[in-house]
């Protein structure tokens, strides 16, 4: 097996443990938080607090 | 103006919904490829083995020498003619041009009129009715 | 002021993203995503026409973005909400509109993206030919483990994402600048007069100047997705228009160097080819140069300017899909926000499978068109967006952060360009422009007359701003 085909296989590697990564912290996300709390982000809040379009 | 409650969307039909749309999406994008539709209506002319620079056009030392240095050292190579001699077909289908202006203009067309509607429903709940 | 209020009073401790970035991460992440342009893709654009087309089409498409720049700016400076144009349409033109804004978004990012991921696989296997590797390389695991290493990066924090992406961007940029030098020094000989011979260099004369419009938005494409941070600026008013503003002149620069660059160094119908042919022009060129370190350094940018732009469209393509899941135009289930990192997660995740599909098995130019006619779609949306806003809301009723010049020519100027461009697509792609918008009508249906129902209808309205003129 030449140098190129070490890289193939470490690419692959890779790649399953950022996606493992990923994974794992989305299901330990999933199971700690309730739904509510993690689709409590509101649009404009932030922008109401910040910016007053008054002029 | 009475303030509008959606309907409460359970799992199942939030995955319908994904699935709908991913359907949708790989369908636009896939379906030229898969039925060969998909444009880049290029032709190349037949491979001629015997073809020398000067009759691909190629006629300046400068290009020659930038063919030798991309590691084409002769002109008899197929890749190599047609990548040359390739060119689009610009003669245009006037019925096809119609038909494109006719889809987008009309797509905005829609768009926008559906979004009027939707639009004054929002304002109206939003800043209530006008006295 | 009410939903700050309610916020405040509420239950539910709320979770948000981050206001972190300064106006230098705005120009990261526009630059970031848009300079791969240059590398690879533009040069579409000289098999369209020819080399001159494509200098002319780098400049027509120039104004064109310069147009994008002055009318989002004005309107980003005042909507400033993760999702960018999506919550300008929603705000200004009506909801379906901002549900084919918030999917032009999504598909020109996650194509752009493909397209990136497809250049990094090919430039692995010709380093690995450089390296005097003789087999076929597989280039499917760099290209799974580019796209999961930077969706990675983007679940973990925008703050490192974009710092990230302001080093590798800017590490790009140079890489320009010195290959251009060295043409000055001599080291790098162009021959423009010898490769640009005869009429060859205009193949299809006039025609072919417009066709090659078509590719010549690629030069610029995505810029406009600075809007997309607006949420985690921490001065979007100021930031947004500057950032937006300094990213669009380096990339004027940057186009026209390549094309000068290129040209002199590879014949044009080898250029034009971005499949079979030069499919990373500038790196092409380094390696013809004869010197060694510029080609590392090209070799380099490419693969930077590639990830930095795969990277600023995971941000974008998920910010935009996370604010429809926030407003249920797409399922709730996508509008989550993970608690620690602060990024909208779920976004994120699922537009991976979809980029992967893409970025495997489907040919360059083809990715690249599916892109290009989004962002063309968007830019229709906005002079419509622009001249909207100005007559619902003057500027005497309500601040704005940055007001464009000389309103309404650069909306005419951008509704003129978009007109050309489509017929440059009709020219040798009019098929997929037909099928791309084919899909955006049955969409739009399936929205209008199913999934609008499941929406708030007065809550989507979120900034301070008063009633519009004539409603």
């Amino acid at each position: 097996m030449s140098f190129w085909n070490y890289m193939e296989y470490a690419a692959w590697i890779l790649s399953v443990i950022f996606g493992l990564y990923i994974l794992i912290d989305w299901f330990r996300i999933e199971s700690s938080y309730s739904e509510e709390a993690l689709t409590s982000s509101r649009e404009g809040e932030l922008e109401a607090m910040t910016e007053q379009h008054k002029l | 103006m009475a303030k509008y409650k959606p309907p409460h969307q359970g799992k199942l039909g939030q995955i319908i919904d994904v699935v709908v749309l991913l359907i949708l999406i790989i369908g636009a994008l896939r379906l030229p490829l898969w039925l060969d539709l998909a444009g880049g209506a290029k032709t190349s002319a037949a491979f001629n083995p015997a073809a020398t620079w000067a009759d691909l056009g190629q006629n300046t030392p400068e290009k020659i020498a930038a063919y030798n240095a991309l590691g084409f050292d002769t002109p008899n190579n197929e890749a190599l003619q047609n990548i040359i001699t390739a060119r689009y077909d610009y003669t245009i289908n006037y019925l096809q041009l119609l038909v494109m202006i006719v889809v987008v203009v009309g797509y905005f067309f829609l768009v926008i009129r559906f979004s009027g509607e939707e639009y004054k429903e929002v304002i109206a709940e939003k800043f209530g009715d006008r006295k | 002021m009410a939903k700050a209020s309610e916020a405040a009073g509420g239950k539910v401790e709320k979770i948000s993203l981050l206001r972190v970035l300064g106006p230098a991460h705005v120009w990261a992440l526009g630059v970031g995503i848009v300079l791969v342009g240059e590398y690879m893709g533009w040069n579409f654009a000289v098999g369209k026409g020819g080399a001159y087309a494509a200098l002319i089409a780098c400049w027509f498409a120039g104004l064109l973005y310069t147009c994008v720049a002055m009318i989002d700016s004005e309107v980003t400076s005042t909507v400033a909400a993760a999702g960018g144009q999506y919550t300008q349409a929603k705000h200004i033109i009506g909801p379906l509109m901002a549900f084919n804004v918030g999917l032009y978004l999504v598909f020109a990012y996650t194509m752009l993206e493909a397209a990136n991921a497809i250049t990094l696989g090919y430039l692995v296997s010709q380093v690995a030919a450089l390296s005097g590797y003789t087999g076929t390389l597989d280039q499917t695991p760099f290209i799974v483990l580019t796209i999961l290493f930077l969706a990675w990066l983007n679940y973990r924090g925008v703050l490192a994402t974009l710092n990230f992406n302001l080093v590798i961007t800017a590490v790009a940029f140079v890489a320009i600048i010195v290959l251009f030098l060295s043409t000055l020094t001599g080291t790098t000989q162009l021959h423009h007069a010898g490769l640009m011979a005869g009429g060859a260099s205009l193949p299809y004369g006039a025609i072919g100047v417009v066709a090659a419009m078509h590719f010549g938005l690629w030069y610029y494409l995505g810029i406009e997705g600075t809007t997309q941070a607006a949420e985690e600026v921490r001065s979007p008013a100021r930031a947004l228009p500057f950032g937006t503003m300094a990213g669009i002149i380096t990339l004027l620069i940057a186009a026209t160097l390549t094309w000068y660059i290129c040209t002199g160094i590879l014949p044009w119908e080898f250029l034009g080819d971005g499949v079979n042919g030069s499919v990373a022009p500038l790196f092409d060129a380094s390696r013809l140069s004869g010197s060694t370190f510029l080609m590392v350094l090209l070799g380099i940018g490419t693969m930077f300017s590639t990830m930095a732009s795969a990277n600023g469209c995971i941000n974008d393509a998920s910010r935009a899909w996370f604010a429809m899941g926030r407003d249920h135009y797409l399922p709730q289930w996508f509008g989550a926000v993970h608690p620690k990192y602060r990024t909208p997660f779920r976004s994120i995740i699922f537009l991976v499978p979809i980029a992967i599909l893409f970025a495997l098995g489907a040919p360059l130019d083809q990715v690249i068109t599916f892109s290009i006619l989004s962002g063309l779609l968007e830019y229709t949306f906005m002079p419509i967006n622009v001249i909207m806003f100005r007559r619902k809301w003057p500027l005497d009723t309500i601040k704005r952060g940055y007001v464009h010049p000389f309103h309404p020519i650069p909306a005419i100027v951008l509704l003129c360009l978009c007109a050309i461009t489509y017929f440059a697509v009709f020219l040798g792609y009019g098929t997929q422009l037909i099928a791309m918008v084919g899909f955006y009508v049955v969409v739009s249906l399936w929205f209008h007359f199913w999934r609008y129902r499941f929406v708030k209808r007065g809550d989507q309205f979120t900034m301070p701003w008063p009633r519009p003129r004539g409603y």
